[in-house]
């Protein structure tokens, strides 16, 4: 058992590029402006405070299963991300059920609205494991912090999911949920395995 | 005394602490149901308790905080129950502690999301409730504890539940973040006005976090609450040292924090997560002399949505009118045609516009109000944080709705007949709500203000005697026509005065009516709103999106004072049409004066909902056809912008822009019903498959295959196989598309696929979605597949072709 951490993201400035991508628009073709993106982008702007809970576990390799203290895997993705790590953070952040609520709105409003919502709901929550991460990887200033691998990745099974929901305490923490079929509810959340090693050892 | 609620009254109450945790010390692991582990550890649940009775404990929590039907079958709950309340009464057999001592049922959340943002419905989260309730009575427990409870909804479903199912007593706990409100969004207040409502005989918080944190919200608790309030903190924050868990806040700590609570007024004093019977030992020796602060019963009319709680003593507050199909065929229509989009954007537009809450009317011929009202409110409350106020004279439809609504709501209306106190009456009393109590009775309405005082002093005196608090009453003194009979508003207002003076309760007027039957009715309806107001008026039923009203409204509230800085006058009056010719409106005529026929088709090609609309209307109404408007304007306009997006041109958002505008064009066309029929193409049934939420995908593809003149039926997300089939057989539909995003929603979707195979042959099923592939459609006999929205509906067309060959 390892303690859990429980972080506040509070609102940031909406990535209006990223939500873009997410609405499947690479770019604002002539450049006459996307009205119902901004309208969604100046719905959400403020509004979202996303919430984290994270615990590190050591890990301990073995010839073809990795303990990742939480939960065993015989994952070979994994294996290879967190190659040369003997620690990993398990976290799991969200951005609530206020989100959920703008995106019905959006939709209630137009189906394009709700597109863009949705796309602004991947931008704030991307961003809220961007800045999570840059806050573990100060936190741990004599680490290395591998790129984020969640399951579902690879070959990385996603009925994980209930092992990390146990591990985090996500329902109490969180708020969060689990279906029968593994969708995460409110849907705007992430979890996620970060390996670390130190520092020296990559130095040497 | 004997009871639960006696022992509430008499004083301080102690409750148990922290469960889970004293079982990990004891050996049970983490992620395991204590519940569970309790079946085989009884001696150690039983020893638990026991020294909660020991220490002082009032009340002690037997094991049943996980049991529930969403989790375990019929017989493990059965046992479960059984086992976890056995255990309990034979600790407190074995308690030698000179105290009374009672067992409580605990329950927990289910562990899934409500709808609409889960796929428990609320009606099978009561009956999961329901069952362990039943069991736990049977079982002889004293009463009932909710605890832990993030949702509202979800706790709403277990209080009435309980009190749908026993006559125990029941305490109400919710779990809060340190933002102060619960995960669904709740503040205290709104969760005090709706637990308070459906009768919970005490409420607090439990769980969370330390008792210093909890300390500002159980002091608002305090200050609205008219029952005992509850505290049962965690020891504050875990960590975990040495392998062990240990928390921040040590038993002196906690027992000094309580003791300050308890001081400030809480009665009902407990623990939770890391504390321990020390804790609750030093939390009785510290609190053992403070006297419990009396209950004093609230006085403010209070209404709640899900999130916030309204006062209508404070000062006026507006709610808005516009959903309401009188007069309004536009409205109707899409009652008929269930079109929820069309109410929904009625209702945010009003919140748009400053209303406090919403009146919600659905009563129209043909139309089934007992399941259109709470359908209604429940998409409502989806997408809008304001209070409603149900509007309905069926009381069947009244219930229905009351049931689903998250909140403490209005209840429009009771009027002093003996029939409608009769129906009315037991709603208030079951659900919690103010009722908006109307001035009349079985003669008709008085035409005197002393007459209508008369009728609401009876209808208070009968409610008072039914046990409904005076202070869930507002009065409307019935606004009449003022052009049938000079002297009605006189005799309205006269009444409004003498019913705040004589009563003390808050009075409500749907002001609109007066001017039924002048010109220019807004003038004179706005001052008969600001008359009115000045009379002391807490509610306006009236039009937001009404210029001259909601400026009355406004200007009343600045001048009195209630608008700092004038802000919100100023933010009124700034969205006020220019006066002076401007240059906005001038920009959105561009198209019409841009030589090169930049009309209808540019329009839908550019994705301009409005000129869309303008050019099809100006069209249409010129006699152009109606069919050739569409073949040969907005049917090639989307052409264009499908085969830029096919070639990857244009990208989505284009792509739906111009949909919504063919939209809004195809909503003019149909609105002349002769040519509507002329572009109808064959059924098409649409569905998110079981277990799957993500719907954005198959709402483009409706959105398209409707520009394309289908007749689409949308049967929403999480959709079971058989409630596809059904549709697809009532309609005889020669199309059904599907949608999953994840790969364990895509055995559902084979499944569906199987079933409209097998018993609807004639159904060409398509398939579209995140994970699937061309091959893997194949794979699950689909017979088309879908890449991106375009794509259904070229295949629809294929569909279509081959069918007509």
């Amino acid at each position: 058992m390892s303690t859990l951490h429980e972080v506040i993201l509070p609102p940031a400035p909406i990535r209006r590029e990223e939500a873009l991508r997410y609405a499947m628009q690479p770019r604002t073709a002539d450049g006459s402006g996307f009205p119902q993106m901004d309208a969604c982008i100046r719905m959400a702007e403020g509004k979202i405070t996303c919430r984290a809970v994270w615990r590190m576990d050591a890990l301990a390799w073995e010839a073809d299963r990795l303990d990742l203290g939480f939960a065993e895997t015989e994952s070979s993705a994994l294996r290879r991300r967190l190659d040369g790590c003997d620690r990993a953070i398990l976290f799991a952040a969200t951005a609530g059920m206020e989100m959920e609520r703008l995106i019905l709105r959006a939709k209630a409003i137009s189906p394009l609205h709700g597109l863009c919502m949705h796309a602004v709901g991947a931008a704030i929550i991307e961003e809220a494991c961007d800045r999570l991460c840059a806050r573990l990887a100060e936190e741990h200033p004599d680490d290395a912090l591998r790129p984020r691998f969640s399951p579902g990745y690879g070959d990385l099974p996603l009925a994980m999911q209930r092992e990390v929901f146990a591990a985090l305490d996500c329902g109490r923490k969180l708020g969060l949920t689990l279906t029968d079929t593994l969708l995460m509810q409110p849907g705007k959340s992430v979890t996620a395995i970060i390996g670390l090693s130190a520092k020296g050892d990559n130095d040497r | 005394m004997t009871d639960v609620r006696s022992l509430l009254r008499s004083g301080t109450v102690y409750l148990d602490g922290g469960m889970g945790t004293l079982l990990q010390k004891r050996g049970m692991k983490a992620g395991e149901a204590p519940e569970r582990w309790g079946l085989t550890h009884r001696d150690i649940i039983r020893s638990i308790h026991r020294a909660y009775f020991d220490a002082g404990s009032h009340i002690v929590m037997a094991n049943t905080f996980g049991v529930n039907p969403v989790r375990y079958d019929a017989q493990t709950l059965e046992l479960m129950v059984r086992t976890a309340v056995e255990d309990a009464k034979e600790a407190r057999r074995e308690s030698g502690a000179p105290q009374e001592k009672f067992v409580a049922l605990d329950l927990g959340p289910t562990g899934q999301l409500l709808k609409p943002f889960g796929p428990l419905g609320f009606e099978e989260a009561v009956a999961a409730f329901a069952q362990t309730v039943r069991l736990g009575a049977a079982a002889g427990v004293d009463c009932v504890a909710i605890e832990t409870m993030n949702d509202s909804q979800e706790t709403r479903a277990a209080l009435l539940a309980v009190k749908e199912n026993c006559d125990l007593p029941v305490l109400v706990c919710n779990a809060y973040g340190s933002d102060g409100k619960l995960m669904s969004g709740s503040t205290p207040e709104a969760v005090v006005a709706m637990m308070e409502g459906l009768g919970a005989d005490a409420v607090g918080i439990n769980c969370s976090y330390g008792p210093e944190t909890m300390a500002p919200v159980v002091l608002r608790y305090l200050a609205c609450a008219s029952v005992p309030v509850i505290c049962k903190p965690n020891a504050g924050l875990p960590a975990v040292v040495a392998g062990e868990t240990v928390y921040d806040v040590d038993e002196a700590s906690f027992a000094a924090s309580m003791r300050k609570l308890a001081e400030a007024g809480v009665r009902v004093l407990g623990g939770c997560c890391g504390t321990t019977p020390d804790y609750i030992a030093a939390l009785t020796r510290a609190t053992r002399d403070v006297e419990a602060k009396p209950v004093e019963p609230k006085r403010a009319a209070v209404i709640a949505s899900r999130s916030h709680a309204l006062t209508l003593s404070e000062r006026p507050v507006m709610i808005g009118e516009r959903i309401n199909p009188t007069g309004k065929k536009r409205f109707r229509q899409a009652l008929a045609e269930s079109d929820m989009g069309y109410i929904l954007a009625e209702g945010i537009a009003q919140e748009e516009r400053g209303a406090d809450a919403l009146d919600v009317n659905v009563g129209a011929p043909g139309i089934d109000e007992k399941a259109m009202l709470p359908r209604v409110t429940e998409e409502l409350q989806a997408v809008t944080d304001l209070p409603l106020q149900l509007d309905t004279a069926d009381p069947a439809a009244m219930e229905a709705a009351l049931r689903v609504y998250n909140g403490k709501a209005m209840i429009n209306s009771v009027n002093g007949s003996e029939a409608s106190m009769a129906a009315v009456f037991p709603l208030i009393k079951k659900y919690g709500g103010v009722a908006v109590a109307l001035t009349l009775n079985e003669k008709g309405i008085p035409e005197t203000a002393e007459g209508r005082l008369a009728i609401a002093e009876r209808i208070l005196a009968r409610a008072e005697a039914e046990g409904i608090s005076r202070r869930d009453l507002v009065f409307d003194p019935l606004t009449m026509t003022v052009s049938a009979d000079r002297r009605a508003a006189r005799v309205t207002l006269e009444a409004l005065r003498l019913i705040r003076e004589k009563t003390g309760c808050g009075t409500v007027l749907g002001v609109s009516n007066v001017s039924f039957g002048l010109p220019a009715r807004e003038v004179i309806g706005s001052a008969f709103l600001t008359m009115a107001l000045e009379r002391g008026l807490s509610a306006a039923i009236m039009n937001p999106k009404s210029d001259a009203m909601l400026g009355a409204f406004r200007s009343f509230l600045t001048l009195n004072g209630m608008d700092a800085n004038c802000a919100d006058y100023i933010a009124f009056a700034s969205a006020l049409p220019q006066t002076q010719p401007a240059a906005a409106p001038a920009a959105s005529a561009q198209p019409k004066e841009v030589p090169g026929g930049k009309g209808l088709r540019y329009a839908v090609t550019k994705g301009l909902c409005a000129d869309a609309a303008r050019f099809a209307s100006e069209a249409l109404d010129r006699g152009r056809e109606a069919l050739a408007l569409v073949q040969e304007e907005i049917i090639p306009a989307l052409d264009d912008v499908g085969r830029g997006f096919e070639a990857k041109t244009l990208f989505l958002p284009q792509l739906m822009m111009s949909a919504e505008a063919a939209e809004a064009a195809f909503r003019e066309v149909k609105a002349r019903a002769s040519a509507a029929s002329a572009m109808k193409r064959c059924a098409v049934v649409l569905a998110t498959v079981k277990g799957d939420v993500h719907d954005i995908g198959k709402n483009i593809v409706r959105l398209l295959l409707e520009n394309y003149g289908y007749q689409v039926t949308d049967l929403g997300r999480d959709v079971p196989p058989e409630t596809v089939l059904e549709a697809v057989i009532r309609l005889h539909a020669p199309i059904c598309g599907l949608s999953a995003l994840m790969t364990t929603t895509v055995p559902a979707m084979a499944e569906t696929v199987d079933l409209i195979h097998r018993e609807a042959p004639w159904c060409k099923v398509m398939v579209g979605g995140a994970v699937l592939t061309e091959a893997f459609a194949a794979e699950i006999h689909a017979d088309g597949y879908g890449r991106d929205a375009m794509a259904a509906v070229r295949c629809a067309e294929r569909f279509e072709a081959e069918q007509n060959a």
